[in-house]
């Protein structure tokens, strides 16, 4: 692995400081959104009294919507010409509606029926995963097109993960905010304030991006024709849109990234929930005060730790290239799932903190090098098709995130359940029970993390493909270009 | 244009949020606004039956977690615990226990009964002077406590016999271990085991046997009953004590009979890794404290409606969990456990 940069990013393909800030703020919101209703969602039960097989549906169904949704979002974005750009105007909108119906869906107030709530809860969640996909799609596929340089992509996907990880650290406060008695009557009371707050930080530092970034793609006139005339007919959009779905699935690059980030991802989520009960019960011995602090300790090496790995992540790509730099990275991950094997130790519970960095480092390259890297496969796309798809690569790509998630959270309880796992005996599990919980807990990540390397090592576009394809779309554009003007 | 409608956005955003806001402190200025800045100290005496035994010791513990628990997440409560356990079990120190509580001006009372008659009594007196009390581990039902909570001792001798004829094929002969004959509590959980044993014509109780509550007195009442009946099959002992100390450990052949036994303390842990027990009911003793004063402040604080009696959950303890009790057991604030179990 010889360390020697060998691209220079070139002066026009730069992007500011200020505009990748600009652009990384609306990752803050894409995570706040994202898990904030999730974070939130325990005031549904412990507030409001919704039975907790309800709140999983609550949860499942909008997956359901996003599977239409977000490749159609795509697909629109993609095909939008106007004079604000094509993904501006979405992110622009997307954004004030998404945060006024965030906040208005937690409105609710004890005292009603469970199936009001339900009812209640459900539609604003559907309305308010629509809105969450006209801001995101579109906000995604915009950082894919920010710059046509391999390196600076994975720079701005630094930028942008790194600001992401800020929702991150406010999250798991949430609780506690909703819950203080200093401040509100009781949860349910702090979660329609705290919805207030969400949905205004949501509006103000989504708009950011729509405002303060520039648009970089401009269509060509030719195909600027051809779009207004394909919006004549119905039909030839519908065709038009599952024909681009097909060519995105069967683009072999793209399903590499995505089997990657599917595993490594959900591999990682699945097994949270393994690593808190082996804490608390195992190496805590059930004693549920002690267990708290060593995950919130947890938590908090974790994400310092993949704050750095961000920055580590993006340095280091630029010498070995992305496709490297995420097999390192996973390979840290790797290490560190299996060590953890090692450091719950009843006797000396500290060494659960261990694995923390370790674990860190492949989840902070996975979305830094991931969003750089279909850029890249775009690129390919547009060399096969003459087409720029960023919307629908990015729309695929992140349910396919969601997706995993939902399942891993529904596979993790029947896992939990085949480990033997009774809460009757709180810390006094089966020796059996703790062996499986362990097992989970160390073999899930570690395969997913081997599936992850396996498939990306198998990834072809490497930095020389990769900027010898941005040569001949740049010649290619300029040649268009010619033939317009002639 | 561009900034024309920015202008209008943002003034319809304000006035949305502000709408929003508005309509929050509106609907959420009840409680809040009511209450002043004082901070509510609720002081619970806690009395149980011995300082020095393991398990009130757990209970303390328990309390104590959950006052620390309730004052940090309530700013407006802060609980503390007033711990006047006698040393050793004595009637007359939990009747002065409680009268000094009362007049000290405690908050509540909560207390393990080591005497029915004459505390109901006391405790009577304690709630007439408007201090609430509340009953763990041992209850006194006809006195004006508000709640007890602990287990439920017909339950604990049915599941102590089922267990028994499961190890021993609904067959055989078998004794019961029963501690002081006047304890109530033992004296449930023997019923428990007799009415139990109806369902299963072919097992026969030799007898109830009984005995000072010593290690001594208990192994000694154990291996006189194993020579007069040599074809015994199983025990079912309402409490641990023969195997309070390692005195049985070598006396006693693992597997020839099955026993079946109530507490899964540090000291019986060998006993059960050997395979001379075959399985305790643990209590989770630091529930009792920690569920305890929960409830003492639930219904002094927040006027919430207590159940009157709420049982506690025992915990199975066999070789194949001995590891996980054992960490249990130190969590909830055991000591002597040693290393060996901790890592299993």
């Amino acid at each position: 692995m010889g360390i020697k940069k060998t691209h220079v990013t070139a002066e026009k393909d730069r992007i500011s400081w200020a505009e990748k800030i600009a652009y990384g703020l609306g990752n803050t919101v894409n995570n706040l959104l994202g898990g904030a209703i999730g974070y939130m969602s325990i005031v549904l039960n412990v507030g409001l009294g919704i039975d907790p097989v309800l709140i999983g549906s609550l949860q499942a169904l909008p997956r359901f919507t996003d599977a239409l949704t977000d490749p159609v979002m795509g697909y629109l974005s993609d095909n939008t010409r106007s004079r604000f750009g094509r993904r501006r105007p979405y992110i622009f909108v997307g954004a004030i509606l998404v945060g006024i119906t965030f906040a208005l869906m937690w409105q609710l107030k004890p005292g009603l029926s469970q199936m009001f709530y339900f009812w209640y809860f459900l539609i604003f969640s559907i309305v308010f995963y629509l809105f969450y996909t006209m801001f995101a799609t579109p906000y995604v596929a915009l950082g894919y097109e920010l710059t046509s340089d391999y390196h600076e992509r994975t720079r701005l996907m630094g930028v942008q993960n790194f600001m992401g990880q800020f929702a991150w650290i406010c999250l798991p406060w949430l609780y506690a905010f909703m819950e203080n008695d200093r401040l509100f009557t009781d949860a349910v009371q702090g979660a329609r304030v705290l919805a207030v707050v969400i949905g205004g930080v949501v509006i103000v530092l989504g708009i950011i991006p729509a405002i303060l970034v520039k648009e970089r793609y401009v269509a060509p006139e030719v195909d600027k024709k051809e779009k207004q005339s394909a919006l004549k007919g119905m039909s030839e959009n519908i065709a038009a849109f599952f024909k681009g779905l097909v060519l995105t699935l069967k683009r072999k690059e793209f399903l590499k990234l995505c089997i990657g980030t599917f595993f490594l991802f959900n591999g990682i989520q699945l097994v949270g929930a393994f690593s808190s009960y082996i804490t608390i019960f195992y190496v805590c011995g059930g004693d549920t005060g002690m267990g708290a602090k060593y995950m919130g300790l947890f938590g908090t090496i974790n994400t310092l730790s993949t704050l750095a790995a961000i920055a580590f992540i993006t340095w280091i790509s630029s010498f070995i290239g992305k496709r490297k730099a995420f097999m390192l990275a996973t390979s840290a991950t790797l290490l560190g799932s299996l060590l953890k094997w090692f450091c719950y130790d009843p006797m000396a519970p500290w060494k659960v903190l261990l694995p923390a960095p370790l674990i860190a480092i492949g989840m902070g390259g996975l979305f830094t090098l991931m969003g750089s890297m279909i850029a890249d496969v775009c690129d390919l796309d547009e060399l096969e098709t003459g087409e720029r798809r960023e919307g629908i690569f990015g729309a695929i790509y992140w349910w396919m995130v969601k997706l995993g998630l939902s399942l891993a959270f529904a596979l993790s309880g029947f896992l939990l359940k085949w480990t033997g796992y009774d809460i009757i005996f709180v810390g006094a599990q089966s020796a059996e029970t703790f062996i499986k919980m362990r097992i989970v807990d160390v073999v899930v990540p570690a395969t997913a993390c081997i599936i992850a390397i396996v498939a990306v090592y198998r990834y072809k576009l490497t930095e020389e493909k990769s900027i010898e394809i941005r040569k001949t779309l740049d010649l290619r554009h300029v040649e268009l270009k010619e033939v317009v003007a002639s | 244009m561009i900034k024309h409608i920015k202008n209008r956005l943002n003034l319809f955003l304000i006035l949305s949020l502000s709408l929003l806001i508005l309509n929050c402190n509106k609907s959420g200025s009840g409680k809040a606004g009511n209450s002043d800045n004082e901070i509510q100290k609720i002081n619970i005496t806690m009395i149980a039956k011995s300082s020095k035994n393991p398990v009130f010791q757990s209970a303390h513990e328990g309390a104590e977690q959950a006052a620390e628990d309730l004052s940090d997440k309530y700013s407006k409560i802060d609980v503390t615990i007033d711990w006047k356990t006698p040393l050793n079990e004595n009637i007359n120190d939990q009747v002065d226990s409680i009268h000094n509580a009362v007049n000290e001006g405690t908050d509540a009372i909560l207390i393990s009964c080591s005497d029915r008659k004459i505390l109901t009594e006391s405790i009577n007196q304690a709630v007439d002077k408007g201090i609430p009390v509340m009953t763990f581990d041992s209850d006194v039902p006809e006195s004006k406590r508000f709640a007890f909570y602990g287990s439920d001792d017909n339950e604990i001798g049915t599941r102590l016999l089922e267990k028994l004829a499961e190890l021993i094929d609904g067959k055989g002969q078998i004794a019961l271990l029963g501690g002081n004959q006047d304890a109530p509590n033992l004296q449930n959980r023997i019923s428990g085991i007799k009415k139990a044993a109806e369902n299963f014509p072919e097992i026969q109780i030799v007898g109830e046997f009984y005995h000072p509550e010593t290690s001594e007195d208990a192994a000694a009442t154990f291996l006189q009953v194993n020579a007069k009946y040599p074809d015994l099959k199983g025990w079912a002992m309402v409490g641990g004590w023969p195997f309070f100390d390692e005195t049985l450990l070598d006396k006693v052949e693992p597997g020839k009979q099955q026993i079946v036994v109530v507490d899964a303390l540090p000291e019986q842990l060998p006993y059960i890794e050997k395979g001379i027990i075959q399985m305790c009911l643990g209590q989770p003793t630091f529930t009792w404290g920690e569920i305890s004063v929960k409830q003492i402040v639930d219904h002094i604080a927040f006027k919430k409606e207590i159940e009157p009696i709420k049982n506690m959950n025992l915990i199975q303890v066999t070789s194949a969990n001995l590891g996980g009790w054992a960490r249990q057991l130190r969590a909830w604030g055991f000591k002597g456990l040693t290393r060996h179990f901790l890592t299993m």
